[in-house]
């Protein structure tokens, strides 16, 4: 009799047990996640316009358990602002900019380094090469790296004409504030920069008596941040392909069953390739469309302004890896994949 | 030939020796009309009669001008209908349409500007001569440089997907400045509203000035005797909207709702609409906050 009650208790017990782990499961299967998403680039652009249609198919493949909340046009304040908010909990993910990334992994701009690719395929093939170790570096300080839009070539932009090296040198350059990399590259190359925060560069091209007269951007962020209306000149060599990435917090990260980490990861990916796209194709169009403002681009190097270029470089690349900012072993292994990589290409 | 022959004769040539055709003359004679209009529509305090009433008057509009078409008042008008007709009805429920309808607008204040000197290839060439073009025109280009401003940033605004499109955007600034050089007033302190708009909708990083934006809509409203419930409706829609001041936003939009601004007759159809803008703006604020 005692053991028939126990039995049935026990039976009971189970019966519950099961109960509970079907509700608790199907609770879980109901849950929603809102991934609160910041970025600088302004609304209703075609690169929102990309992480809006991200937000699409999140919801549609996940049965609406997981969107985004996008804040676009730098509502939530300039990057440092929004990592800020990511710590804080307050946002989850973010696209950055270079200067973004370098507060998360600076090894990762070892890509920005300037004049490293000569074209688009070099720093594709190699950005593929060491994605894996990038990715690990985000993880390591807490973020997933989601994917890789890139904000394109970077080019000087002056009110002056800027025709030499000597001339750049004589100018008021702006240096994004608190940027390692842009400290080192003007320590090496002897040029004393005007360090701004990015907020304030339009400001002073617009001032009569303004701080700075020569600034770098891509074409198209040229255009976009409306920074062309103001300057007439800029340099025809690009100096470096400027990186960007679509993050999420790794606390956020960990909060999503396994299915959405998936998901997230796969629908990123692609959004940052589309991105891409849409990036080379919008800069590509903006040097036509800067020329058509009345931007002069000039100065296209001799072979010894070129030397002299790849010294500073390797200068700065000296005083980043004292810094440890970018460790030496990065900079040469980029280097080793390249050397690699132009050995195997037919017309090198 | 008859004598009513002869006068008709007479009169024909006598307009053609003042370089103006019957038709002209025609449309001449209809403009207090179309004035009249203008300013019924401007009093309309229902929504959906004005929505209705104004393709009819744009369309005559367009009718008057093929047969009148250096009527320089009746293209400033027509940039004025097509704009107030997108802004108003329009770019809400179909922003794509309404990028169209700017474009004519556009296209109308332009024609007059060309006949000013403002031609296609300064319009589209370097900024500098844009610039120095601009500082030659005067007072009697205000409304065509007003109008073509507000039509381009719309088009330019309904189109930020395009480099082409936001390349521009520098262009219709230069206009407005201009505008606000010369007449700070025109059209309720619009280019005020122009400018707490391009200064209030950017991020600082982005060019944006916020306290440069709340400044303009202040001398708007310094300016504008009469209330005008627009300018609540834009400062909350682009600058509290940029600034992330969720209460501002609400609380402005919430206000603006409730005025009572039946005793500003001339303003009931723009208070109206902002009214209903308002509206709107308040049900997006969980998506935008």
């Amino acid at each position: 009799m005692v053991l028939t009650m126990f039995n049935q208790l026990i039976k009971n017990l189970a019966s519950l047990g099961l109960l509970f782990f079907l509700l608790s499961n199907s609770a879980l299967a109901q849950q929603t996640y809102t991934l609160k998403f910041a970025t600088l680039i302004p609304p209703d652009t075609a690169w929102v316009d990309r992480i809006q249609q991200w937000n699409d198919e999140l919801e549609q493949q996940s049965n609406g358990r997981l969107q985004l909340k996008i804040y676009p046009g730098g509502v939530m304040g300039d990057e440092p602002d929004v990592l800020r908010k990511i710590r804080s909990q307050q946002l989850h993910g973010a696209f950055f900019t270079g200067y973004g990334i370098s507060r998360i992994y600076p090894p990762a701009r070892v890509l920005e380094m300037p004049f490293l690719f000569r074209n688009i395929e070099e720093s594709d093939y190699v950005r593929k090469q060491i994605m894996l170790e990038i990715e690990a570096g985000f993880e390591q300080a807490g973020y997933q790296l989601l994917g890789w839009p890139e904000v394109g070539f970077l080019h000087f932009f002056s009110k002056l004409p800027i025709t030499s090296l000597e001339e750049l040198k004589s100018r008021r350059i702006w240096l994004w504030q608190g940027d390692p990399m842009g400290e080192a590259f003007a320590e090496a190359a002897g040029v004393s920069p005007v360090p701004l925060s990015i907020m304030d560069v339009y400001t002073q091209l617009s001032a009569q008596h303004g701080s700075i007269d020569t600034v770098y951007n891509s074409p198209f962020g040229a255009l976009a941040m409306q920074w062309h209306s103001k300057l007439s000149y800029a340099s025809n060599v690009p100096m470096t392909n400027a990186i960007g990435s679509l993050v999420v917090s790794q606390r956020f990260y960990n909060t999503l069953p396994q299915d959405l980490q998936q998901l997230l990861k796969t629908t990123g990916k692609k959004v940052a390739e589309d991105i891409n796209q849409d990036s080379r194709r919008d800069n590509a169009k903006s040097i036509e469309l800067l020329k058509q403002s009345g931007i002069e681009f000039s100065w296209d190097w001799n072979e010894a302004e070129q030397q002299q270029m790849l010294q500073i470089r390797d200068r700065a690349a000296e005083i980043l890896d004292e810094s440890g900012y970018i460790p030496e072993a990065h900079f040469t292994r980029v280097k080793n994949i390249l050397s690699d990589y132009r050995d195997n290409q037919p017309d090198q | 030939m008859n004598k009513s022959l002869r006068h008709l004769f007479l009169l024909c040539l006598l307009l053609q020796l003042g370089g103006c055709s019957f038709a002209e003359l025609t449309v001449r004679a209809s403009m207090p009309m179309i004035e009249g209009g203008m300013l019924a529509v401007n009093r309309e305090d229902d929504l959906l009669l004005a929505e209705a009433a104004m393709p009819a008057n744009i369309e005559l509009m367009e009718g008057m001008l093929i047969n009148a078409p250096d009527h320089r008042e009746l293209r400033n008008y027509a940039a004025q209908a097509y704009y107030g007709f997108a802004y108003g009805f329009i770019e809400d429920q179909q922003p794509q349409r309404a990028a169209k309808l700017y474009r004519r607008g556009l296209n109308h204040a332009l024609y007059n500007l060309h006949d000013q000197g403002l031609s296609q290839a300064i319009l589209n060439g370097p900024l500098t001569e844009l610039e120095q073009q601009l500082a030659q025109l005067g007072q009697k280009s205000v409304p065509a440089l007003f109008w073509a401003a507000s039509n381009w940033a719309k088009w330019i605004d309904h189109n930020r997907n395009q480099a082409e499109a936001i390349a521009q955007l520098p262009r219709a600034v230069l206009l407005m400045q201009r505008v606000l050089q010369l007449d700070e007033n025109f059209y309720y302190a619009g280019p005020h509203l122009f400018f707490g708009v391009y200064h209030g909708s950017r991020s600082p990083m982005l060019g944006g000035n916020f306290e440069l934006s709340e400044k303009h809509f202040d001398k708007a409203r310094q300016l504008n005797l009469q209330p005008l419930l627009i300018i609540d409706l834009l400062q909350a829609e682009f600058l509290d909207r940029q600034r992330f001041d969720q209460p501002a936003f609400h609380a402005r939009l919430s206000k603006l709702i409730q005025q009572d601004v039946s005793a500003a007759t001339d303003l009931a159809l723009i208070n109206n609409i902002a009214k209903r803008k308002a509206q709107r703006l308040l049900e997006k604020e969980a998506e935008w906050f």
